[in-house]
């Protein structure tokens, strides 16, 4: 993990919060040994689910590879030995999807076209680039400049938006990256929510552009540079065609407005006066051609049920549902592997993550089995979680079961690595019975309980919370070994895992045999896991020590020639304050990166030991 | 993330055996912070932890306490669970009744999780303890007064609106001291004096209540100064009475300015322990009397607040908080029980740790604290360590 605040522009469907958002992440790391056992319980079957799922032979489970196949066998067999069958309707206990594996630019190219002279034409990769989700198509138009193409919702009163007064019907825009360099601090705080460039892409496509051309200013970090192409795992295009163009480029369009000049006219709209506005530039047309390859894998869920052993007949929502992803990282190759030197493109094993859910789920339903049941109990096993929660994504936008008919989702991820009896349950806002269900479970259970409210996590409880199902997420914290191929299965803490799956199999029996189901309850999202962040763009070169919590931001290190090292910061330091802010814990760094400028020295004070120390470090743009 | 409209998460907490007052609202989002802070730091192996931070300090929790583990979850707060004799249930008090925004008292059942209103759901309650030997419970509770409704429809009105209250426990004049049969579920009243009368508890006989009462205020003639002290802050009147379990009997036992309260019994019947204010309401420390008044001992010399005393059932030493690391830091330390020697940590999170309880067979502790990661305090239970207590009081220097 590499500096708070980090997070890729255009990937929205990433899940770019499993590295910096979730709270449980930010807070929760654990290390060290797990507590001696406590009881005699025997943990074979879990051990055996564990270690198979997270041994050599398959592979990492990448979701659409051969591991991830073998794994699902491995899981259907475990699930027709306990008992449970395909869902109604169903003939196997497979639900496959679709999703995108990467995306490449295929050649996409651009050319300027200045009335009477000939066309200048655009074709590599460092002038003209598909953003990651562009349509693939060609587009022929006039140009309108549309500023920094950023549109706040009215709902924000703010007043902002850079399209009014322009019509860019069946036009190509052209829209600077980012958001208004000189604005203050409050309104970089609003802007930099909307400058995500798939919201700016929905808001040219909204007004009617057949293309968005982006263009990252010559007052901007990176200056003149197009946007790297970023893992995006959409199915398809977003309607748009969306490329981001170089300086160069950029002048030739420009060029067409006789009287403008970029540079002058990026300043004027770097105050971020919303009077300032666009125009058209009448002089140039365009053709814009993106290609944009996706490469389209199959992945499986699997997801069968134990049948209500009474008619469920007056039963509200027959159904109550447990989940855990199986799928992991392969050998790290997305981008999201946290594996470095040696271990980079080894098998990343995932016990903890999440084959520790995987066993949970199928020791639950093995329990769950053997008891009189009132409710259906649906057990799912999600692919492709890993690369943006597709596989449960994919389950509640088809159901095979109503949605409406499910009574509450649980959810595991990430369950094996229990440390001091600390038990996380995450999505308790979601119903208010959760907290006298918990209390009273926990009674026998006895976990030092975490609870947190939000639903809006990095694993599947997200795909049904958005579903309006009632979830709860259970989790053991994150470690050192969290996405790394030392996530291994002896690593992991059976004794407890196995204290985890007593206390969830008793709160589902418990739901299944109540009548009245748990009520939703919508949690507002957080804005700060909204939309684009401003942070995001800021390269401050400090790797955050998440394994630890001391009041402060303690460094695991710096990254060499980075801002940080020029500071003089080095491993272990805690950085207490930036810019004039108290520094307490990671959110508060988060949050002090998006005030910064680029370029712009700030005060920073760390301790170092004992010993307090003030230092300057000056921001540099992300790339 | 962390509003600074918080409520004071100190007086919340420990809203009757002292409500703690001036404390900043600030302050309570500092203790979030820190408390998650403490959470995480206990399974750090010491190569990995950073030098002498003192949340760092978290494992040593661990000499006295294991298996920690939250007992309460519903509702925005819980505190005070004291045992039954049995050590089959807790009483306690939590802000859980919908439509009410005030603690009522209820009954947690150890075995099967089960928990039981026993209070009458309007009004305010506190301060709960098992009568031995009965299936008697007693409490504290306002809801004879007519306006009970009126004040908790107003005190939702207010939270409603988004903002909280600065906290301050506001030593109702209505509060009195109830008794409750759970056979019949018959409600007797035990005091009827003008002024709070609550932090009740039983001698172990069953025969005897102590408790702490502001009547003081209500039944003389006060002079100016202290027409404005009962204005500004009631509890300056606090003192300890001692009544017969049928509320016959009533007298007086302490005669010290400053806010006397949280009295209870020795196992033994012998001893009273409680905490005194100074006059200022910045200080508190233990004390030890008699039941008839007589031979009062200060216990605890930390110059900071040390309150909610308690002790263990071997009576060798009892447990207590203070804030002696921190204004807004409580931790439960424990003490031999002449005060001999120098109190011995117990807890290590930030944030507040009160309330300490230890279960009737010694073995376990329940108390109330913060590190739950919310604002607000919960219940938790543990696993005491009576041999390393005993062990380590022995090897505590002797008070400076």
């Amino acid at each position: 993990v590499i500096e708070g605040g980090e997070g890729i522009e255009g990937t929205m469907t990433f899940n770019p919060f499993r590295i910096i958002g979730g709270a449980a992440f930010l807070l929760g790391l654990l290390l060290g040994p797990a507590l001696p056992s406590q009881s005699q319980t025997t943990a074979t079957k879990t051990r055996e689910h564990v270690q198979t799922l997270a041994s050599d032979k398959f592979e990492g489970r990448l979701a659409g590879s051969a591991g991830e196949r073998m794994a699902a066998d491995y899981i259907v067999s475990e699930l027709t030995r306990i008992g449970a069958r395909p869902l109604p309707g169903q003939k196997d206990f497979f639900e496959p999807f679709d999703f995108t594996a990467g995306t490449k630019d295929g050649g996409s190219t651009l050319s300027v076209t200045d009335a009477g002279t000939q066309a200048q034409v655009f074709i590599s990769a460092a002038q003209v680039q598909a953003l990651s989700f562009s349509d693939s198509a060609e587009v022929a138009a006039p140009v309108v400049f549309a500023g920094y193409g950023l549109v706040v919702p009215d709902s924000q009163n703010f007043g902002y938006d850079s399209y009014a007064g322009l019509d860019v019907k069946d036009k190509v825009v052209l829209v600077l990256r980012y958001f208004p360099e000189d604005a203050d601090q409050k309104t970089r705080s609003i802007l930099a929510r909307y400058a995500d460039l798939r919201y700016k892409a929905m808001a040219a496509r909204q007004h009617g552009a057949k293309a968005m051309l982006v263009l990252t200013g010559p007052r901007s970090p990176n200056a003149g540079a197009t946007v790297p192409m970023t893992f995006d795992t959409a199915l398809a295009g977003s309607g748009i065609v969306a490329a981001s163009i170089n300086g160069d480029a950029g002048r030739a369009i420009f060029a067409g407005a006789a009287d403008k000049n970029l540079e002058s006219v990026q300043k004027e709209l770097d105050s971020a006066n919303p009077h300032v506005a666009g125009f058209a530039i009448p002089n140039v047309s365009v053709t814009i051609k993106t290609v944009v390859r996706r490469e389209t894998q199959s992945g499986r869920n699997v997801v069968g049920y134990l049948p209500a052993t009474t008619a469920p007949a007056g039963v509200d929502h027959p159904w109550v549902a447990l989940g855990a992803h199986y799928d992991h990282l392969g050998r790290g190759g997305h981008g999201n592997s946290l594996a470095s030197g040696d271990e980079a493109g080894r098998i990343h094993y995932g016990a903890d993550d999440n084959a520790s859910g995987s066993a949970a789920v199928l020791g639950i339903a093995e329990a769950l089995a053997k008891q009189p049941r009132r409710r259906n109990v649906l057990v799912a096993f999600w692919s492709a979680e890993e690369i943006g929660l597709i596989g449960s994504n994919a389950f509640v936008t088809k159901p095979p079961v109503p949605m409406p008919q499910l009574a509450a989702y649980l959810n595991f991820d990430m369950v094996g690595r229990m440390v001091d009896n600390k038990l996380t349950v995450q999505a308790t806002g979601t119903s208010a019975v959760w907290a006298k269900i918990l209390e009273q479970a926990n009674v026998a259970a006895g976990f030092d309980l975490v609870l947190q409210p939000d639903p809006y996590q990095p694993t599947d409880v997200a795909s049904f919370n958005a579903a309006s199902v009632p979830s709860l997420s259970f989790f053991t914290s994150t470690h050192t070994d969290y996405h790394k191929p030392s996530d291994t299965a002896d690593k992991i803490n059976y004794e407890d895992l196995d204290r985890v799956i007593d206390f969830a199999a008793a709160i589902v029996k418990r739901i299944g045999d109540t009548p009245e189901a748990p009520q939703f309850t919508k949690v507002d999202q957080p804005t700060e896991t909204g939309g684009g962040r401003a942070g995001v763009r800021i390269f401050t070169g400090t790797i955050p020590d998440y394994a630890t919590n001391v009041k402060g931001l303690l460094l695991g290190g710096v990254i060499g020639g980075g801002p940080a090292e020029a500071a003089g910061l080095q491993k272990g330091d805690v950085i207490i304050e930036i810019a004039g802010q108290t520094i307490t814990n990671i959110y508060d760094y988060t949050y002090a990166l998006d005030v910064l400028k680029i370029g712009t020295p700030v005060k920073i004070v760390y301790m170092r030991g004992t010993e307090k120390r003030e230092t300057s470090l000056t921001p540099a743009a992300r790339k | 993330m962390f509003s600074t409209e918080g409520s004071g998460l100190f007086g919340r907490i420990f809203q009757s055996r002292r409500p703690p007052r001036k404390f900043s609202r600030a302050a309570a989002a500092l203790i979030v912070l820190a408390v998650a802070g403490a959470l995480v730091f206990e399974g750090k192996t010491s190569a990995q932890s950073p030098p002498a931070t003192p949340a760092a300090d978290a494992s040593k929790e661990r000499e006295f306490l294991s298996r920690i583990r939250r007992l309460t979850v519903e509702g925005r707060r819980a505190g005070e669970g004291y045992w039954s004799p049995d050590g089959k249930r807790l009483v306690f008090q939590s802000e859980r009744e919908p439509g009410n925004p005030f603690y009522q008292i209820y009954t947690l059942d150890l075995t099967t999780g089960e928990t039981t209103r026993i209070s009458p759901g309007i009004g305010k309650t506190t301060c709960s303890f098992f009568r031995p030997g009965t299936d008697q419970i007693l409490f504290a509770s306002t809801h004879h007064d007519p306006k009970s409704k009126q004040y908790q429809d107003e005190e939702l009105a207010f939270r409603a609106s988004g903002k909280e209250r600065r906290y301050s426990w506001d030593y109702d004049p209505e509060m009195e001291i109830y008794v409750y049969a759970e056979k019949t579920k018959a409600l007797t009243r035990l005091t009827n004096a003008r002024g709070y009368d609550a932090e009740a508890s039983y001698s172990p006989d069953g025969q005897w209540i102590v408790f702490s009462s502001m009547r003081d205020a209500y039944n003389r003639t006060l002079n100016d100064a202290e027409k404005k002290q009962l204005e500004t802050d009631p509890s300056f009147f606090g003192e300890i009475y001692i009544m017969k379990s049928d509320g016959s009997g009533q007298k007086r036992l302490t005669n010290v300015t400053g806010y006397d309260g949280g009295p209870f019994f020795s196992p033994d019947g012998k001893r009273i322990v409680w905490r005194r204010f100074s006059e200022n309401g910045l200080i508190a420390d233990v004390w030890t009397m008699n039941p008839d008044g007589s031979d009062q001992k200060q216990i605890t010399h930390f110059g900071a607040m040390s309150w909610a005393p308690y002790i263990h059932p071997s009576g060798q030493y009892l447990l207590f908080a203070s804030n002696k690391l921190g204004f807004e830091n409580f931790e439960v330390y424990m003490v031999d029980a002449a005060g001999a020697k120098e109190p011995v940590r117990i807890t290590y999170s930030d944030g507040f740790d009160g309330l300490p309880v230890p279960s009737p067979d010694g073995k376990q502790l329940a108390w109330t604290s913060s590190r739950g990661g919310g604002r607000e305090g919960q219940i938790f239970l543990a696993q005491w360590n009576h041999e390393a207590a005993l062990k380590a009081l022995a090897a505590a220097p002797a008070r400076k």
